[in-house]
């Protein structure tokens, strides 16, 4: 597309104003179609077109650069002066996903024809990457022949990031994020897509035990009439019940007894590990102000437990609040069709991989807490991964190059980054 | 602990504020000296008061604007200082100690609590390189900026700009490449934690975004060297994006619902 809107001013050495307006037109272009398509959701193609098309682009890029490396258009492509101009026009379509809220119902028609709430699934935005790829490809070529080891660098950073708008273009359709709810000592084989489509997974997996540890909780003063914690310059304040003794808010705290796991019985409360404890403290509470002493229980309260505050004057209570989960974990036991099980636990940012899919943790029951009985997992596939962080890695190699030899010498005509 | 602070950012305060005075009004080598040694004991304070903040809450103190403002005042007094020893640069050592006590005056002005609770998705291996790497990088394009300030404003001739310029260039490359690793470690990151490596997050956007204005100004200066004046707009600018990216994100309608805002 971008080459009938340069030919008529190709036959000399690009300008800006060439740069700009090819750069200028890819975006007019984009938005027209995207108008014209009645602001669709655009998708790439799935496997195996995606794979084709990129070959084909691949191929045909190689081809224009045997047959007319010095075609003057060629040329251009792999100018500054046509690089800027395109990194300032994607930068403006980020720049408009940054101020308009992205993945949400459009609020007017302009912002829905334009499509401009899911910025990334547009033409003017597909458009644009696909003449990045067109530039960063025309420079790499050019800058591997001949090869000489002084453009090492520039090989790492152009290419890296050709690469990872490559896969993640191409690989976005082959993606499959997925849901499963799995809840203790069920097996669970079917999960859904985020449309809500059911689908049939290649193993099930058993939830034999969904576990959280939490924090110790948190305290902070309420008050009475309201039922609102008590803000100190717009802030809460807090403290954590992990000492015997501290101040909030100038009451002077001294923890008597603190019970990670517990449950009322009569006016105290004791050790309890059944659905619905948590957590209480006997706490004696000094004013200085008034110089009076209360003593009694709090309690954080679960979802079957209402909480006990502590009433320290007619305006004020201490509280207890709901502990934070410090970490979550399920333990799986994982049955392939292909015969293979598996054992294993996994917790946020700690994922397990299986025939081609990675299963992370999510979320469970938070009403429920640590007492819930369901863990929501995500199972993740996604067979473009290994050349996204190829890309990645030639990236950071590439920032290693930035770091090492910095600016380029004599107009960056060799040895540059 | 945070209730310590006012003590030690008022020594590092002094200690920065001699040493700028110093720097500035004198030429003498023994002066220098002393307010290099200053700079440091400044720099010394906020270590000794970052490494007690540290053990006291168990986790990285890395979480809160507050915590990354503490990175940031050591980072940029840090590089000023550096730069100083190797390039001797007065001025920067002096920008850049002023920066710094900018934004400890905004920590004294905005007491935090000090929450010990880390929530399972920061915990993470990635979460110290991720956040150290990415105030590092803020702090060296911070620096780049207070150069392109001073090459904007205080217009050194065609003839001086050149010591400046190539000091503005090597922040900058050096600022940039860690702000490309700050960004793919978080991506990387992101995978682990969140099934997927890059999820247009306002956060991320944004961090994108800057990262694209620091392509242009590399690339601006690429072929055009001796437009000075325009690189240094274009210079200032970035920082201003960098700035939205680290504390405007949070106040964005755009972002309401970001995963990366923490706290305040």
């Amino acid at each position: 597309m971008s080459n009938e809107e340069s030919r008529k001013t190709g036959v000399h050495r690009w300008s800006y104003r060439e740069g700009t307006m090819v750069t200028a037109a890819i975006l007019l272009l984009g938005f027209a179609l995207q108008a014209a398509s009645g602001g669709i959701v655009l998708r790439i193609a799935g496997f195996p077109w995606n794979m084709l098309a990129g070959l084909a682009f691949l191929g045909l890029l190689i081809l224009v650069f045997v047959i007319r490396p010095k075609h003057s258009i060629v040329k251009g492509l792999g100018s500054v002066k046509a690089a800027l101009p395109a990194i300032l026009g994607f930068t403006f379509l980020v720049l408009l996903m940054g101020f308009v809220k992205q993945d949400v119902e459009p609020k007017n028609t302009l912002v829905k024809l334009f499509g401009l709430t899911h910025l990334v699934k547009t033409w003017p935005f597909i458009l644009i990457n696909l003449y990045l790829m067109i530039l960063l490809g025309i420079i790499t070529i050019k800058r591997l022949t001949p090869f000489n080891f002084k453009n090492a660098g520039f090989f790492l950073n152009h290419f890296g990031l050709f690469l990872v708008l490559f896969s993640t273009t191409l690989g976005s359709s082959d993606m499959q994020r997925l849901t499963m709810n799995c809840y203790e000592n069920q097996t669970e084989s079917h999960a859904v897509d985020a449309s809500g489509k059911m689908i049939e997974m290649p193993f099930s997996i058993k939830l034999v035990n969904f576990s959280i540890d939490e924090f110790r909780p948190k305290v902070t003063i309420v008050d009475n009439k309201s039922g609102q914690i008590v803000l100190n310059k717009g802030k809460a304040q807090l403290e954590m019940m992990d000492r015997d003794s501290f101040t909030i808010a100038s009451y002077h705290i001294k923890v008597e007894q603190f019970l990670e796991s517990s449950g009322k019985s009569e006016d105290f409360y004791i050790k309890k590990n059944e659905s619905g404890s948590a957590p209480s403290a006997k706490v004696t509470v000094n004013n200085p102000t008034d110089k009076t002493e209360i003593s009694g229980w709090i309690f954080s309260g679960s979802y079957s437990k209402p909480p006990e505050m502590l009433q320290l004057n007619e305006s004020f209570s201490l509280a207890m609040l709901p502990p934070e989960p410090q970490k979550f974990s399920s333990e799986l036991n994982i049955q392939t069709k292909t015969g293979k099980n598996r054992s294993t636990v996994i917790e946020v940012n700690m994922p397990y991989s299986i025939e081609g899919w990675t299963i992370y943790q999510t979320n469970y029951n938070t009403e429920m807490g640590r007492w819930s009985n369901l863990s929501v997992l995500e199972l993740v596939r996604d067979p473009w991964l290994p050349l996204v962080y190829m890309g990645i890695f030639l990236m950071m190699a590439g920032a290693a190059f930035l770091f090492i030899t910095g600016k380029p010498k004599n107009g960056g005509i060799e040895h540059v980054a | 602990m945070w209730l310590d602070f006012p003590i030690y950012a008022s020594a590092a305060f002094v200690c920065w504020l001699a040493a700028s005075g110093l720097f500035l009004s004198s030429g003498k080598k023994m002066l220098n000296q002393l307010a290099a040694g200053f700079s440091f004991a400044g720099i010394a304070f906020l270590l000794v008061f970052i490494t007690i903040l540290w053990t006291h809450i168990h986790r990285p103190p890395m979480r809160t604007l507050g915590e990354t403002r503490l990175w940031y005042a050591i980072f940029l007094s840090g590089i000023g200082l550096v730069s100083y020893l190797r390039w001797k640069y007065k001025w920067l050592v002096s920008y850049s100690l002023g920066l710094a006590m900018v934004f400890l005056i905004i920590n004294l002005q905005h007491p935090e609590t000090y929450d010990k609770t880390l929530m399972p998705a920061l915990q993470s291996p990635w979460f110290i390189p991720h956040v150290i790497v990415y105030i590092f990088a803020y702090a060296m394009l911070g620096a780049s900026s207070l150069v392109a300030l001073r090459n904007l404003f205080f217009a050194p001739t065609e003839k001086t700009i050149k010591g400046p310029i190539q000091m503005a260039d090597n922040l900058v490359y050096l600022g940039f490449s860690f702000l490309t690793l700050g960004l793919l470690f978080g991506a990387l990151w992101a995978k682990d934690a969140w099934g997927h490596y890059w999820t247009w997050d306002p956060k991320e956007t944004w961090a994108f975004i800057t990262w694209m204005f620091y392509l242009v100004y590399i690339h601006y200066r690429f072929r055009h060297a001796n437009e000075h004046k325009k690189a240094m707009a274009v210079l200032a600018v970035s920082f201003a994006v960098l700035l939205i990216c680290w504390f405007g994100v949070n106040y964005l309608p755009s972002a309401e619902n970001s995963v990366h805002v923490y706290s305040e």
